[in-house]
């Protein structure tokens, strides 16, 4: 393992320096980056659950180099997260140096990589190394990858790595990587496809994950009602590979698309699916329509017992995937909403999301002269239909077992979330525009947070621009969430004001009036302030941020409650 | 090992830096080579991003990110104006991921922009451009060098954007 380690390390220096020599024939050799900073200075704040520090100051900085000259490119990222702030630091996202570095050469036909790198086979249902920085995601693999184009429209790729964590070092690390993906093009393949205005698209790819068996898992099994023993997965018993295959199509005529794909992941007993013996499956489905001012999109997800990871025994956060189940609901960014987003929950979800857009056509009598944009959304998300096996009941727990049996398309007995939103968007005049927006949500508080019961909550806002002069703007946010359950009621406001195209100020309050507990009807405040110069921006912002979930993407982190100022810089070059 | 990462860092950073001094004045850069996806799921190599020796406008967007719609929307409203006197073109690359890269089309359907859209799902020319956050926008002058970039959106910044535009396309 070392020893690779040191080769590919060997391999990413000499590809850098060579082509240093050769730049003067080529004159293209280039050298990009970028570099960002965010920090903090914390006050504790017993009240809103701001807990004080041991070290005040905090800060997560990284500096990304990028050199690439014709085909040939390579980088590396140094990160410093020796103190990070508190939410990396409940991550255990610390640490420092490099661990992104990567050299790779690409012409017509091969592509070939070897360092760390980034990949997505399909929709992710069997793999996707991907980073998401805001919530400490870095899967990247650290190995080899090759794709090769033997003819327009067909690439073949092969990918061998050890996924990262966090800092810790790949010395010793008994468990990889290694897959193979083929994707086929027949619109480009047979050009006459694509001249008669359809899309034909179809893939499929295997990765199969290594995880070294070194010791027996204990369970508990309990032999009546009420009494529990201790039993052994004898460590011969755990499977060391565990393979996921994947197919997917797409299929388009004109306005209309299909995309579908199913995966089967084989026996992968380990923490998250309580050491079941059982099969698992993902299915995607997404069909969309759309037209010049009308649009449609709806798809629908199932996942049962899809929990992929590198190590059989990790089930923090997001940690070690090998693949990615979309959460396929709409994301919001209103402030109020973002406690009750919805988290993908690859063991056990079934669910439907429906969008529609439209446009009240531009100088039309209903939709003024700048036309109206209409926005519905729907969705919803049970967990699956579980029955236990008759061997599962003798034993009184699915560990150890097959562990249960599922009807495919019949929605488990709980709902996880549920969105019905319906938005307007319309330019009244040339200085005022105005968005409506209203959500009906559903979130299960027990089984997406832990906490008890089901939130049932109204959002009402409303999002107002008026460019004061040409390159003065300002901007009003009001929301109000209304519920009976949780932390209750909040109203939320915000005043943006923005001088194009440096500055930006904003004060905000968020105010929860309707928590139950009288001492936590508090206020959660905030002023900000920022330049921006080209990639630059620079930002600084004193206030209080409200303990919750920051999402991106499906992927949920939690965020602890914080007061404090924050300064934060990125630039590119 | 981590002597050998420090000293490999330290050869490829003085390796570049180096190699960067003589080379940055004279020329500007252009776009990366990456292969993304057309909206129909056709291989697309950002280096084929052309206009026939006029302005080019990149940006980079998801239909999560509020403050790239805006600056879209704005732009559209303007777009046809930009288009007649500047002969530009717009490339909008959603960095939008499989959860919700579906839905591009239908959205940039719904809103009725005249945009050439292409897709990133794995990020690739975002990571490739060193872009941090999106918004992201650059203008690209009539050899397809990079002479503007700009990271965030404030509501009348495309002002900058058409004055930009207005002085590469008298240029020619």
């Amino acid at each position: 393992m070392k020893r690779l380690l040191q080769l590919i390390m060997i391999t990413v220096l000499v590809a850098a320096c060579w082509p240093t020599q050769a730049q003067h024939q080529l004159g293209s050799s280039r050298i990009s980056g970028d570099f960002g900073f965010n920090g903090m200075y914390y006050i504790p704040d017993s009240l809103i659950g701001a807990d004080a520090v041991d070290s005040k100051v905090r800060a997560n900085a990284f500096l990304n180099l990028l050199y690439s000259n014709g085909g040939f490119s390579a980088g590396m990222r140094y990160e410093f997260y020796q103190f990070p702030l508190i939410d990396f630091e409940k991550l255990n996202y610390k640490g420092q140096g490099i661990r992104y570095f990567f050299a790779d050469y690409k012409n017509d036909f091969i592509q070939v990589t070897a360092g760390n790198f980034y990949e997505q086979f399909g929709n992710g249902l069997s793999l996707r190394a991907y980073e998401e920085r805001q919530l400490g995601i870095d899967n990247s693999l650290l190995g080899a990858r090759i794709k090769v184009t033997p003819y327009k429209g067909i690439c073949l790729t092969g990918v061998w790595g050890v996924e990262r964590l966090n800092f810790d070092s790949y010395v010793g690390r008994k468990d990889f990587v290694r897959g193979v993906d083929g994707d086929f093009n027949f619109g480009e393949i047979f050009p006459k496809i694509t001249e008669k205005g359809f899309i034909l698209h179809v893939g499929g790819s295997f990765v199969s994950k290594f995880d070294k068996a070194d010791d027996d898992v204990y369970i508990t099994v309990y032999p009546e009602p009420d009494v529990n023993t201790s039993a052994v997965i004898a460590k011969d018993k755990l499977p060391q590979n565990t393979p996921v295959w994947a197919a997917r199509a797409s299929f388009g005529y004109k306005g209309f698309r299909l995309d579908g794909e199913f995966a089967q992941k084989m026996q992968d007993p380990n923490v998250t699916n309580d050491f079941i013996y059982r099969k698992g499956n993902a299915l995607f489905l997404s069909a969309t329509y759309s037209m010049k001012g009308f649009g449609v999109a709806a798809s629908f997800i199932r996942a049962d017992n899809m929990d992929f990871r590198s190590q059989r025994m990790m089930k923090t956060n997001s940690l070690l995937f090998i693949n990615n189940i979309p959460a396929i609901n709409r994301q919001y960014s209103y402030q109020l909403l973002a406690n009750y987003s919805y988290a993908s929950q690859p063991n056990s979800q079934i669910g439907v999301q429906l969008q529609v857009n439209y446009q009240i056509p531009k100088k039309s009598k209903i939709g003024g002269k700048y036309g109206t944009d209409l926005t519905f959304n729907f969705s919803r998300f049970h967990n699956i239909d579980k029955v236990w096996t008759p061997e599962a009941l003798a034993i009184g727990t699915m560990s150890g077992t097959d562990g249960y049996t599922s009807n495919f398309f019949k929605f488990g007995p709980d709902l996880l979330y549920q969105d019905i939103g319906f938005e307007v968007h319309r330019r009244l005049t040339k200085k005022w525009e105005l968005t409506l927006a209203y959500n009906y949500i559903t979130y299960n508080l027990e089984l997406l947070k832990g906490h008890e019961g089901i939130m049932r909550g109204h959002l009402v806002a409303a999002d107002v621009l008026w460019k004061v002069a040409p390159k003065h703007s300002l901007r009003l946010e009001a929301q109000h969430f209304y519920t009976k359950d949780d932390d209750g009621s909040s109203i939320f406001g915000l005043l943006e004001y923005s001088i194009s195209p440096h500055w930006f100020f904003s004060v905000s309050d968020e105010w929860n009036y309707g928590n139950p507990d009288k001492a936590h009807k508090l206020h959660y405040y905030n002023i900000a302030a920022a330049y921006v110069w080209r990639t630059t921006r620079i930002a600084l912002n004193f206030g209080k941020t409200k303990e919750g979930i920051l999402c991106i993407g499906g992927v949920c982190r939690a965020v602890p409650a914080s007061y404090g100022v924050g300064l934060s810089v990125t630039t590119s070059f | 090992m981590k002597k050998i990462m420090f000293i490999a860092a330290a050869l490829l950073f003085s390796a570049t830096l180096w190699a960067q001094e003589p080379m940055m004045e004279k020329n500007l850069a252009k776009l990366p080579a990456v292969t993304i996806q057309t909206l129909d799921g056709q291989a697309f190599n950002t280096q084929d991003i052309q206009n026939d020796g006029k302005p080019i406008i990149v940006s980079l967007w998801a239909t999560w990110c509020r403050p790239c719609i805006a600056e879209l929307m704005a732009i559209a409203d303007e777009y046809e104006d930009w288009v007649e006197e500047t002969g530009v073109k717009l490339y909008a690359v959603s960095i939008d991921d499989a959860k919700t890269s579906a839905r591009v089309a239908p959205f940039v359907n719904g809103k009725g922009w005249e945009y050439t859209v292409l897709l990133d799902v794995n990020s690739d020319f975002k990571r490739a451009m060193n872009v941090n956050d999106v918004p992201f926008m650059c203008i690209l002058n009539g050899n397809g060098e990079i002479v503007w970039e700009h990271t965030s959106y404030a509501p009348g910044s495309e002002e900058e954007v058409y004055e930009i535009l207005k002085q590469l396309s008298k240029k020619q």
